[in-house]
This record gives C-alpha cells, structure tokens and sequence, in this order.
C-alpha cells in the first residue's frame, strides 16, 4: 500500500509555508501554490539543476484525483514541438539549439516516488510530440482542503537561440525553466461548467496564466554574474569555500511566475518611486539611457497607480538585454520584465520607453489582474496595449508617443488603429479566440491592436472617467484573482449604469456584441450635402418647420439635408457636428442603428460642411477620410504636399546625377 | 591658395554661365512636373470632399494617409515607379544638359550663348552618358559591397557588446564617402577633358579623370570635399525650411514654391560652382604640365 500522499497537518513540516510573510504583511491572494526551489546554473553546459519542493491546496468542494503541471522547457525538445510547429514561418526558429527539462525524482509529501504516475498530456492539440503538460495522478485524492506536496529534482537545458528564454554565449535569460502547477477551476469559475485543470500547452502566442504563489528561490551561479530576478534579494553568500560561486536567496509573494537572468556584462542602477526599489539591469554601452527608462517605468507606475490600482510590491526590477539577448526583450514576469533598445537610440524614438511601459503594464493585466493569456489574449495584450497607448501618449504627447521627431510625429493609439485598419486579417476570426485558433498573423492584430482600439472606441463612448472607473472597479473586483472576459463586462455593465444610468441602454453588451464578439468592422460615411430653395408649404408652416422670421423672406429658404450612412456592420452612437453658411453649428447625435439618416433643416441658411465625429471618439472607424464633406474643400494643403514632393524629386535626381 | 582661386575662378564661371543653369532648372522642373501633377490629381481625388486635410495642417499625419487605403498602395506605386522613370530620364537629361554647362564653363572670356550651350550638349552627350553610366555602375556596385561587409561584420559580432558594428558602421560611412567623392572627382576631370577636346572620345577621358585625380589628389580630394560638404550642409538646409515652413494659404503655397524652385536653382548653381572648379583647377594644372612638356595626354 502506498503511502498517503496528502497530509493537511504536513503543511507544518514544510518551512517555507510557515514563513511569514516577507515583503508584505499581509498575503495578496489566497495561497494555492508555493514553491521552495534551489537552483544551480552551469554556464558550460547551459544547464539549471533545481530541487524544487511545492505545494497545491485544492481549494474547492471537488474531490480532485490528480494534478496538471507545466514543463514548458520542453517546448524546445525538438521541432515537432506543439510550439515548434506554431512558430513555422518565424525568422531562425530552426536555429535554436534545443531545450528540455528533464524530471530527475518526482516524490509526493512523504517521499512516495510519483513518476510511474506521470503522463504527458496534450490537452490543446492532441499532439504526442509535445511535452509541455504532464498529469500525475495522486495516489489517494485530494480532498476540500488537503494540500499537495512535491519534491521535484529537475535538469533544464537552456535553447541556444533565445526565444523568450534560453542563452546566447555568458547571456542566460531563465524563464519558463521550473515544472509549475496549472490552474484547478471549480464549476462556475471562469467558464468552467465542471471543475477540472486548465493547463494548456506552450504555445507559440502565449505562456501565461497561474494562480499567484509565493516563491523562496536560491540562485547559484558563478560570482562574476550579475543576477536580476523577479524576488527582492534576501541573502547573499559565497557558496564554495574558494569564493568561486555565489548563491543568492530571493523572496516573492503573489506572482504569477518567477524568471530570473544572469549575464557578467550587466551594470546595475537603482531608482525609488514611492515605495518601490526598482533595479535596471543593462549593457555599459547604454548608460545614457538609464534616466530615459527610470523615467518611463515611474510614469507607467504613476498612471496605472492612479488610474487602475496600486503597484502592491515594494521591488521591481527590469532589464534591458545586450544584443545578444535580444530574443528575451519584451517579456513581462510581474515583478520582473525587459525592454528592449539600441546602444545608439534618438531620443525621438520612443522604442524603449514604450517597451519598457508595456511590459510593466503587465504587472497589472495578467499579473495582478490574472486573466488567462492562451484562451483570452485580448485581456492580456489588449488591455495592456490600450494603457501603454495612454500612458505614452500622455507623457510624450497626444501626437507624439511613439516618433517624436520634428518632420514625423506618430502617436502609440495612431500605430494600434492602424495596424488594426490596415491589415487585411481585420475580419477574418472575432477578437475573442484562443490565442492559438487565429490565422496567420491575425493573432498580433486582434489581441494587441483591435482590442486596443475598441478599448479606445468605448472610452470614446463613455468617457475618460467612466473608463478610469471601470478598470478601479475591475481591480477592487479581481486583483490576485482569474478574470475572465464576461467578469470584464460586468464590471463595465456596472459601473457605466451606476455613472450614466441608462443612456446607453440597460446594459452594454451591444458594444461588447460587436466589437469583442463581432467580426464586423465600423465605418461611418457623410454621403450627401444638398442645398435646395423650399417652398412654404402649409405643412410646414402645420408642423412648425418654419421659423417665423424666414416667413418675412420666403426667397432665402433653404431645404438643407445631411446624409450620413453607416457602411461597416458595426452600429455605434455618433456626433455629427453640422455647420451653416451663417455660422451656425448644430451637434447633432446619431444611434448608428439604420444604415442611413437625414439631418433636415428648413431655414434661411445652407449646409456648408458635416463631420462625423469630430472629436474622432469612434477610434474603430476605419476610414477617416470619408467622415467629413465639405463644399468648399481646401486644395492648399494637397498643393504644398505636391510643391514638397517636387522639390524632393528635383533633389533627389540631381543628387544621383552627379 | 591653389584651392582658393580655383574655387573662385569656379564661382566666377557658374556666375557668368546662370542662364545655362536657368535652362537646367526649368527641365528638371519641366521633368518633375510630368510626374508630379498627376499624382496632385490622385491626391486631390483620394480626399476628395472631405475635411479631413486639417489634419495635415501641422504636417505629416500617418493615420491620415493611412486611411487613403488602396489609393495610398496605388500612390506609392506610382511614386515609386515614377522616382525609377525619373532617375532614367534625368541621367540622360543631366548626361546632355551637363555637356552644355561643361563646355560654357571652359576657358576664361567666353561669352554664353545658348545655341552653342545646345550644340556642345548635343556634341558630348554619348560620351557624357556612358562617363555618367559608368561611374554609377561603380558606385552601386561599390555600395553594395561595402554594405554587405558592414553587415557581415555586424553579424559577426552579434555576440560582443555592439560597440564594433557601431565603428563598423561608422568606418564603413567614411570610406563609402571618399570612394564617392574620388569617383565624382574623376567624372568632372573626364568630362573637362571632353569639351576641351571637342570630339567624343569618353574612355579617354575617363582616363584622363583618373590620371588627373590622383596625379593631383592633394589639391583636387580636399577641394571636391569642400563643394561637396557644402552641397550637403545646402541639401540639409533645404530639407530644414521645407520641413518647417507649413503655409496654409495660397499666397503662402505660391511662396513656397517660390522658395523651393529658387533654391533648387542655388543647388544647380552649386552644381555648376562644383563643375567651375575642376575645370579652372584642371586648366591650371594644363598650363604647368604644358611648360613642363610632360603632357602626352
Ligand atoms: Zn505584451
């Protein structure tokens, strides 16, 4: 008979559950998952040797007969890999040297040896060349309550080309290296209809979602490294007598996940924004940038503390990797992440700055607001592009968030709807799919910038501090829990009636019907001005169409009529802002709901020009251009763009005419 | 002080030559607008009645273009192809015009006339276009070997830190720059040579350039960098007044274009200053060779 492998009273046993909290007082999320890990890196053999002690407290009322890990290193192993195979068509992904991790010894609580019950598990795509998820079954069940131990040897062979993780020369970039427990979802989580794991596999779009854990993590490496971790450092000591290697102790509470990286050539700066040590790892050749990214992250700190929620950890560490550890730039591990740069950067390019914002705005969606990345992409990147889009335009200018240079000013909002506008994907799959069901390409377009974009649409719709709002709501509501798209639209549903009671109707799921759920796209058109001298009938002057004072001069009336039409399948409410020949201008507001209206005016005046939205709040609109009509356009500007570009020619030919 | 007169023997020449240069500004406008205005139409067309070119009021807006969907695919097309047409037809342009400005550049006391600046471009203009064609076809192929080396070694050392493929680069600059400006050298000296002969004969004169160049390098590379630094510095300056001076009414846009084609006639005077220069340079070095009696070209 086996030995039981679920003690509850064990949880005594285990020292690092019985530490107190460290680095806040109180525990953010509720303890589901621990894990104890010494870790041993072997910069010859680009090798991680780990004993990892963890543990999984099944929280719900189900009775649970087994447990799902990730292995994601194993998504390196060969090129039948379910990663592998998605990320067909990339640049050099048949380059990478190959990575894997291999489980050593796998006990439960008292040393009972789990491994004949490990199997290997493809629960995305059936494909038995991945080996990314295992399941061990438990050799006695694990009750509301009990507690799941494990004691894991394990061997993590870094790839040789980085893709998110692995080493390039003395670069070691370690992430995804450990094996990780999956999410358990009782019925009524999330979409669960019954209780079961969700542990998807590696896949090329997407790698996250976790409940947040506590990590008690030691790093041995060589003493020339420099190590940069998502823990705060705790101890560090010489770990051989001969003072060669030197192991580091590090503590983090209520991550998602815990990466670390080691490199000699790293300088070190520091920085303090309120209560947060924030570290920057770098290359020398790039200390001129070190006040740009300081400045960058303590600006994204700043709006999304006092927009969203506070920033609960008191450290925060970020990199930006030398060129050969490009492939790791723009990661995010909450308390950890890397930008990405150039040694030689303009200050008008805003590239790392708006790496930097983005990757530690995932501390907030996916790390705090921990949504899951495989099944909904767009409430990782998309929300997450939408506040980079913000806090970059807003502290580098509305016009300028992006290229800041005196002949081009481009926007961070401008680059998502574009991208959005212009790809020919745009309506191929919904906003709302598993990351790795989007066609080719389609995936970058639909989670980062369409989501962005109608993110901005909505804004537009309610208003900046409604939408403030709804994501203080959406963090009191779920930070340290599993949101999910619905649990979104909720918090919006809420606090747009409480804010606005039914001006929008009773709820918004009309919006979120069209824009999350639809694959229409939104275009508005002014089809028509027309002018036309009116008689005075007498129904007219019945249904009191006719002003008085135009009675006086009957010769000077006009029937003006407006005709704006909605081309796209999306019906959204717009303004439509209509300007007189007298100087009058009447704002007028359409529901967008039939495919065309008529703005009729009977009065001594003419239309002379209409704009749809003329505060460009529709951010979704896919064509600009046919928004407005105008009688009277002004060719001076297409005039100088062509006096510019003969000029331009001009010099150009001479140039190559020596 | 060599460099010195014949800069301003050079000036002098270009001066006294404007109305060549004024009939070489009007056909690389004349060309230009063939291109052009069509594409003003295609503009014109894509906006349309909208209001949407406020937007533009400031300068450049991407999204704005972006938004001109296929219209802006089919513009860029059209301006690429348009750029390829122009560059062929401004060579052979610029391979006849040069010969006329060439030859009214040579000598000291002549008087311009533009029948004889047609004639001399009608007399060089084979030999000008393969001098033109030649020189091209080196520096491309040129270019496009020192790029490659750059890249090779900034792939090299993706590894190391990334201070060697910025000297890389910047190494790789100055020599692609030298080489063209030698290059250039040799196509003024080729082309002197040419109307002062005054019978096609352009490998000759390639000969003659390359000779000259490197006989005399000491003066005529620090001259050429000097015409050429200057060029450049105009080039930049040209770019600066038109990146920043956004008119929004007609009389201002007629400014502009004022302006524009003003300074585009500076830049052919430039040109010709250039040109001006090797030849009194080249004249001048004639008449010491000549009283040394070593000239056998
Ligand atoms: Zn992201």
């Amino acid at each position: 008979m086996k030995k039981p492998v679920i003690f509850s009273i064990l949880i005594l046993l285990f020292p690092f559950v019985l530490k107190s909290q460290i680095i806040n007082k109180e525990p953010l999320s509720e303890r589901i998952t621990g894990y104890e890990i010494d870790a041993r890196l072997d910069p010859v053999e680009k090798t991680i040797t780990g004993i990892m002690e963890a543990f999984w407290v099944n929280k719900s009322s189900d009775i649970i007969p087994d447990i799902q890990m990730h292995l994601y290193m194993n998504a390196f192993r060969s090129s039948k890999t379910t990663f592998y195979r998605e990320l067909r068509g990339f640049p050099g992904y048949k380059d990478s040297g190959f990575g894997w991790i291999d489980i050593k010894s796998f006990t439960g609580g008292a040393g009972t040896d789990l491994i004949p019950l490990i199997q290997y598990i493809s629960p995305d795509d059936g494909n038995p060349e991945d080996r990314t998820v295992i399941k061990v079954s438990l050799p006695k069940v694990a009750r509301p309550g009990d507690t799941v131990f494990i004691k894991v040897i394990f061997e993590t062979k870094l790839p040789s080309r980085i893709i998110r993780t692995g080493y390039n020369d003395d670069f070691f970039f370690v992430a995804q290296w450990f094996p990780k427990f999956g999410v358990y979802e009782p019925a009524g989580m999330r979409y669960a209809i019954k209780g079961g794991w969700n542990c998807h596999q590696f896949h090329a779009e997407s790698e996250f979602y976790s409940d947040h854990s506590v990590y008690d993590v030691k790093i041995t490496v060589p003493k020339e490294y420099v190590v940069g971790s998502g823990g705060m450092l705790i101890d560090e000591l010489d770990s051989d007598p001969e003072g060669k290697n030197k192991t580091l102790t590090y503590r983090a509470e209520d991550i998602v996940d815990f990466a670390w990286t080691a490199w000699p050539g790293y300088a070190v700066f520091t920085d303090q924004w309120k209560h947060v040590n924030i570290t920057l790892l770098l290359p020398e050749e790039r200390i001129e940038q070190v006040d740009r990214q300081f400045t960058a992250v303590k600006n994204a700190l700043e709006y999304l503390t006092k927009n969203v929620g506070p920033f609960p950890w008191p450290h925060l560490t970020f990199v930006d990797p030398p060129a050969k550890g490009s492939g790791s730039g723009g990661m995010e591990y909450t308390t950890l992440f890397t930008s990405e740069s150039a040694d030689k950067i303009p200050d008008w390019r805003h590239l790392p700055e708006m790496v930097t914002v983005h990757e530690f705005g995932h501390a907030y969606f996916m790390g705090i607001l921990a949504s899951n990345e495989f099944e909904e992409p767009w409430m990782d990147e998309g929300m997450n592009s939408f506040w980079e889009a913000r806090i970059m335009d807003h502290y580098y200018g509305e016009n300028s968030g992006r290229i800041d240079h005196p002949m081009l000013k481009i926007s961070d909002k401008s680059t998502d709807r574009m991208n959005y506008v212009r790809s020919e994907k745009r309506q191929l799959v919904s906003n709302n799919e598993y990351s790795w069901n989007y066609p080719d390409g389609a995936y970058g377009i639909m989670s980062y910038y369409k989501a962005s974009t109608w993110l901005y649409t909505l804004m537009g719709i309610i208003g900046e501090e409604t939408t403030n709002e709804i994501f203080r709501e959406y963090y009191k509501k779920w930070a340290f829990k599993h949101p999910c798209g619905k649990d979104f639209i909720n918090v919006v549903n809420e606090v747009v009636t409480k804010i606005h009671g039914d001006k929008f109707g009773p709820d918004m799921n009309w919006f979120f019907e069209q824009t999350l759920y639809g694959t229409g796209i939104c275009d508005y058109k002014v089809a028509e001005i027309m002018n036309r001298k009116s008689e005075i009938s007498q129904d007219n002057i019945r249904t009191g169409n006719v002003p008085d004072s135009s009675l006086s001069n009957p010769d000077s009336l006009f029937t003006a009529v407006a005709r704006i039409e909605r081309i796209g399948e999306v019906a959204l409410p717009v303004d439509v802002l209509i300007h007189f020949s007298n100087g009058d201008e009447v704002l007028e507001t359409w529901d967008g709901k039939n495919r065309f209206k008529d703005f009729n005016y009977h009065r001594s005046r003419k239309i002379l020009w209409v704009k749809i939205d003329p505060e460009f709040r529709i951010r979704m609109d896919v064509n600009y251009i046919n928004n407005s009509m105008t009688l009277d356009p002004d060719r001076i500007i297409v005039r100088r763009l062509t006096n510019n570009i003969i000029t331009l020619m001009q010099f150009f030919i001479s140039f190559f005419t020596f | 002080m060599k460099i010195i007169r014949a800069l301003k023997s050079g000036a002098l020449r270009a001066l006294k030559v404007w109305k060549g240069v004024l009939i070489v500004w009007f056909c690389y406008l004349l060309l230009v607008s063939l291109v052009a205005i069509p594409m003003k139409g295609a503009l014109k067309a894509g906006f349309g009645q909208s209001m949407i070119t406020e937007m533009l009021r400031d300068g450049i807006n991407v999204e704005v273009f972006s938004d001109l969907g296929a219209i802006l695919t089919n513009l860029i097309a059209y301006f690429s192809s348009g750029l390829f047409l122009l560059l062929l037809f401004g060579i052979l342009m610029n391979a006849f015009l040069t010969g006329g400005l060439f030859d009214s550049l040579k000598g000291i006391s002549v008087k311009f006339s533009s029948a004889e600046f047609f004639r001399a471009s009608a007399r060089n203009f084979w030999s000008f276009l393969v001098i033109t064609l030649l020189i091209n076809i080196i520096i491309l192929f040129l270019t496009v070997f020192i790029i490659g080396i750059t890249a090779a070694i900034t792939m090299q050392s993706y590894n190391d830190s990334g201070t060697t493929s910025f000297l890389a680069v910047i190494v790789a600059a100055i020599i692609l720059l030298s080489v063209i400006i030698i290059l250039i050298l040799v196509a003024d000296y080729a082309r002197a040579w040419q109307v002062a002969k005054e019978k096609p004969a352009c490998f000759k004169a390639l000969g003659f350039g390359s000779n000259r160049t490197f006989r005399t390098f000491l003066s005529s590379f620090p001259m050429m960098l000097m015409l050429i630094s200057v060029q450049v510095l105009f080039a930049w300056l040209v770019l600066k007044i038109l990146g920043s001076w956004k008119p929004l009414t007609t009389g201002g846009v007629f400014l502009l274009f004022l302006m524009s084609q003003f300074l585009f006639f500076i830049r052919i005077l430039l040109k010709t200053w250039r040109y001006g220069s090797v030849t009194s340079l080249k004249e001048k070095n004639d008449l010491l060779t000549d009283a040394q009696g070593s000239s056998n070209i």
